[in-house]
């Protein structure tokens, strides 16, 4: 024992933390695992799939939770560079190449600051309301689908569910404008409550046509319906209805030039305007989340949802051809295969290595290798994810649909660099004079249209 | 003026004044904390059924300045409001009466900060009439050349400020580089980018630079397709259309009845120009057209906004004159270091980018002016929200006071 203390004695702080820790983790590392094997794991599974529905849940959500926040930095990110590049700017330039991490700083900062709260503000109903704000537009997310199979619950009834959800933002908009005892937010709230109901209308209106069309609310259905090429999108069958969706969309996610609930220039920072720290964090990434998910909807309605505008297996049939991945059977190579792993790296770095040293005289042979070796990785990467969009099709997907969405994302933040903002008398007249009678319009059209083609026997 | 009226809303506590109690917060809303001194601020600060006060700066994004203003809203609509001004009073008039003549320039330089020139051009003719100064030729061309770049960068501002209250972002951008290459070649030649103490009593401060003379060429040779280029992104614009068009409307009489100047006026259809009414320096000389929009009704706020587009393109004709015709020469009088003016009275005005922009000096016969007097038309146009805003809406509060252009530094003197 005294061997043991006087040997301790001599390490350092750190190895007083480390040395007893190696030794646990290897006294009841091996314990656990023995026990995870035996009889937690067991339970675990037979718990898991007894309770599928409720684990998918749980995955799902968990997974959206993680993703709409990159996504709303991403978007965040995206505006400060595009308007500035808009404007002539250079816009974020400080935290990265290019100021990448930018908006991840700017979030970390919303987080240190003073959670205030104005003396006579409802306590309670400002502390909520921006987590309320925040949940509807995140639960939106559930039944999006980001590719096949990708979707967080396929519920038959998914476009329901998504006007009914995203209708609730307004609520909590209300809240926080009502609660913060400040009338520049109040008049904020109302405005967002006035605007929101009102554009709610022609928005669910847009898409009944489109329903007719599709014979179905499931989402996942529309996507599907979809399929092949860039024709059998639904925009070129239900043109005027994409058109009213897109702009009720603008409306409902607040955004330039119907961002009249926070008008900087009228009503300082609408709802908002008493709020700051997390709470406000979860004001402006919910503002940011509504903008994805409307580009997404948009996407996944009109422009194909997660379908590749080109269907591949036409070209190839066309031309006589199998996919080509057909032909690559690596479990055909046999000993071969052990060759290709432990042969190829060597050989592909040193290949790309060659012409880096032979063109450049100032490179030493070893910055040579370090470059060749990452350009090995990079193409190694570049054809496990070839590999992967080639066998997943929820790869190829989640690809297809980011893609599209991040376009119509983009023609937000353009949008937001061109227009001014519309006014309240205007933004009513439209909805009502102008969007509603239109979405009838499309509605009378389409379902005209399917009447005298399914009595001239036509689908 | 009547004697007071009693106050409608006590102290909001008469214990503890940090506590608010839920009865007494209606009351609270009631501003201001003092007596109602006339009939009027009585009648304003009383609410009636569905009315709330909104208070609007004096830090607001969009007050231009420190301008508060106090609105009676009912729901979205503007009942009423009320200016409060002197956020930003400096009491220039009277450190102006005592400052001798020269002092006086660098005085009254920050009044309207975006086009101080102006500022510095009326006092300086006032003085040269009351001393009996001959400006040498070349001094009153620079003079009309830096003013009427000035006038440029002023109103490509106004031009950008309009959009940003409107709620456009980028505009404000693109004007900003037409004025930081005006206000950097007048750095050149100035010394200074915004406040330039470049007039003199008898001429200029400095001749031309090849800096300046290089930096303008440069600007001139695109400034005209510039322009329009900018102007494009707002002008067609639907929405922007749409909120400017039939939004404070100020017809002739009104305009003529409340002393209106400048674009302001001009827009309501009046060819009231100082440079063409009363002319000073060489503008006689100088061939360009004094634009006038609106029609019998008078003009909104689109006319005015589009007018000080036209004046930018008359400045441009103007600029290019002054740099065909300018005669070689000194650019400043010969003068005495000290100056004595006779006792008796002068009265200057320019055309400034607002408007009429006037000083009127009382001389005793000392070195300091017995009485300094200011015109500002920034004061004059601010006379007109309370008019022009009633029954509108909000969002359109923005859009008629930034069409009138006030700058406070002016109003608030």
């Amino acid at each position: 024992m005294t061997a043991i203390t006087r040997s301790l004695g001599n390490v350092s702080t750190v190895g007083k933390v480390v040395i007893p820790l190696l030794v646990l983790i290897l006294v009841v590392g091996p314990l656990v695992t023995v026990l995870l094997a035996t009889v937690i794991g067991p339970w675990v599974v037979g718990v898991a799939n007894s309770n599928l529905g409720i684990l998918r849940f749980v995955v799902a959500i968990t997974g959206i939770l993680l993703f709409s926040i990159p996504a709303a930095f991403i978007i965040i990110y995206m505006e400060l560079k595009v308007i500035a590049y808009m404007n002539l700017r250079v816009g974020p330039n400080r935290v990265l190449p290019a100021g990448a991490a930018h908006s991840v700083i700017a979030g970390l900062k919303v987080l240190t600051k003073e959670d205030f709260s104005p003396t006579s503000a409802d306590k309670t109903v400002f502390t909520w309301a921006p987590v309320m704000v925040f949940l509807t537009a995140v639960m939106t997310f559930m039944v999006i689908p980001f590719g096949p199979g990708l979707v967080g619950a396929p519920l038959n009834i998914g476009l329901l569910y998504l006007f009914a959800v995203g209708g609730m933002t307004v609520v909590g908009l209300l809240l926080a404008g009502w609660s913060s005892f400040n009338k520049y937010s109040l008049l904020g709230g109302l405005r967002s409550a006035a605007q929101v109901v009102s554009y709610e209308i022609p928005l669910t209106l847009s898409v009944v046509g489109l329903i007719l069309l599709a014979g179905t609310l499931s989402i996942d259905s529309i996507a599907r319906q979809q399929a092949g090429w860039v024709w059998d999108w639904f925009v070129f069958r239900q043109p005027l209805g994409a058109l009213i969706f897109f702009i009720a969309g603008v409306a409902e996610a607040n955004r330039t030039p119907f961002d009249l609930t926070e008008a900087d220039s009228e009503i300082v920072a609408g709802f908002a305007t008493e709020y700051s720290g997390m709470r406000f964090g979860f004001l402006f990434f919910a503002e940011y989340v509504n903008v994805f998910i409307m580009s997404a909807l948009i996407v996944t309605m009109f422009f194909g949802a997660w379908n590749a505008p080109v269907d591949i297996n036409a070209v190839l049939g066309f031309f006589h051809l199998a996919p080509f991945w057909v032909y690559l059977q690596p479990g055909e190579l046999g000993l071969g295969l052990l060759l290709v792993i432990a042969v190829a790296p060597l050989l592909v770095t040193l290949a790309l290595s060659a012409p880096v040293y032979l063109l450049r005289d100032s490179m030493p042979a070893w910055k040579a290798l370090v470059v060749g070796f990452i350009l090995f990785n990079l193409l190694v990467i570049g054809a496990l994810g070839l590999a992967a969009y080639i066998d997943w099709d929820w790869v190829a997907g989640l690809v297809w649909f980011m893609l599209k969405a991040f376009i119509f994302v983009f023609v937000f933040v353009w949008m937001r660099g061109t227009f001014p903002r519309v006014r309240i008398d205007q933004l009513m007249g439209f909805a009502w004079k102008w969007l509603l009678p239109a979405a009838l319009l499309n509605l009378f059209i389409t379902a005209f249209a399917i009447v005298i083609l399914k009595s001239a026997g036509i689908h | 003026m009547t004697a007071p009226v009693q106050p409608h809303y006590p102290h909001p506590s008469a214990d503890d004044p940090r506590i608010m109690l839920d009865a007494q917060i209606g009351q609270y809303e009631q501003v201001p904390p003092y007596p109602p001194r006339t009939e009027r601020e009585a009648e304003f600060y009383t609410l009636g059924d569905g009315e709330m006060f909104l208070n609007m700066g004096p830090q607001h994004p969009s007050t231009h300045g420190v301008l508060r203003v106090v609105l009676k809203i009912n729901g979205e609509k503007v009942v009423d409001l009320d200016p409060v001004l002197g956020y930003l009073h400096r009491g220039v008039e009277k450190l102006c009466e005592n400052s001798d003549y020269h002092h006086i320039i660098s005085q009254i330089d920050p009044l309207e900060y975006v086009s101080s020139l102006f500022m510095e051009w009326a006092p300086v003719m006032a003085f040269e009439k009351l001393m009996d100064v001959q400006v040498p030729r070349r001094a009153e061309y620079i003079r009309v050349l830096t003013g009427e770049l000035l006038r440029i960068a002023s109103h490509a501002l106004f031009q950008g400020w309009m959009a940003l209250d409107l709620g456009g972002l980028t505009p404000i951008l693109y004007s900003f580089i037409e004025r930081d290459e005006i206000v950097e070649m007048l750095a050149a030649v100035t010394g200074q980018r915004m406040l330039f103490n470049y007039f003199r009593i008898g001429g200029v401060n400095g001749d031309l630079n090849h800096e300046f003379m290089s930096r303008l060429g440069d600007w001139m040779s695109r400034a005209a397709v510039q322009h329009e280029a900018n102007i494009g992104l707002l002008n067609e614009n639907e929405i922007f259309v749409r909120r400017m068009r039939d939004i404070g409307r100020v017809d002739r009489d009104t305009a003529l009845r409340m002393g209106v100047t400048g674009p302001n006026i001009r827009a309501a259809g009046i060819p009231f120009d100082v440079r063409r009414a009363h002319p000073y320096s060489v503008y006689p000389e100088l061939e360009f057209n004094v634009p006038v929009r609106g029609s019998n009704g008078g003009g909104d706020s689109l006319d005015r906004y589009l007018l000080r587009l036209d004046e930018v393109r008359e400045s441009i004709r103007i600029i290019d004159q002054c740099l065909h015709e300018m005669p070689d020469g000194p650019v400043m009088a010969r003068l005495p270091r000290l100056m004595r003016p006779r006792p008796g009275r002068a009265w200057a005005a320019v055309e400034s980018p607002r408007g009429l922009f006037g000083t009127y000096v009382i001389s005793d016969g000392t070195d300091q002016p017995f009485r300094f007097r200011i015109h500002d038309p920034s004061f004059v146009h601010l006379q007109l929200v309370g008019m022009l805003m009633k029954d509108n809406l909000i969002a359109d509060t923005m859009a008629v006071m930034a069409s009138l252009d006030p700058v406070m530094g002016g109003i608030d003197k």
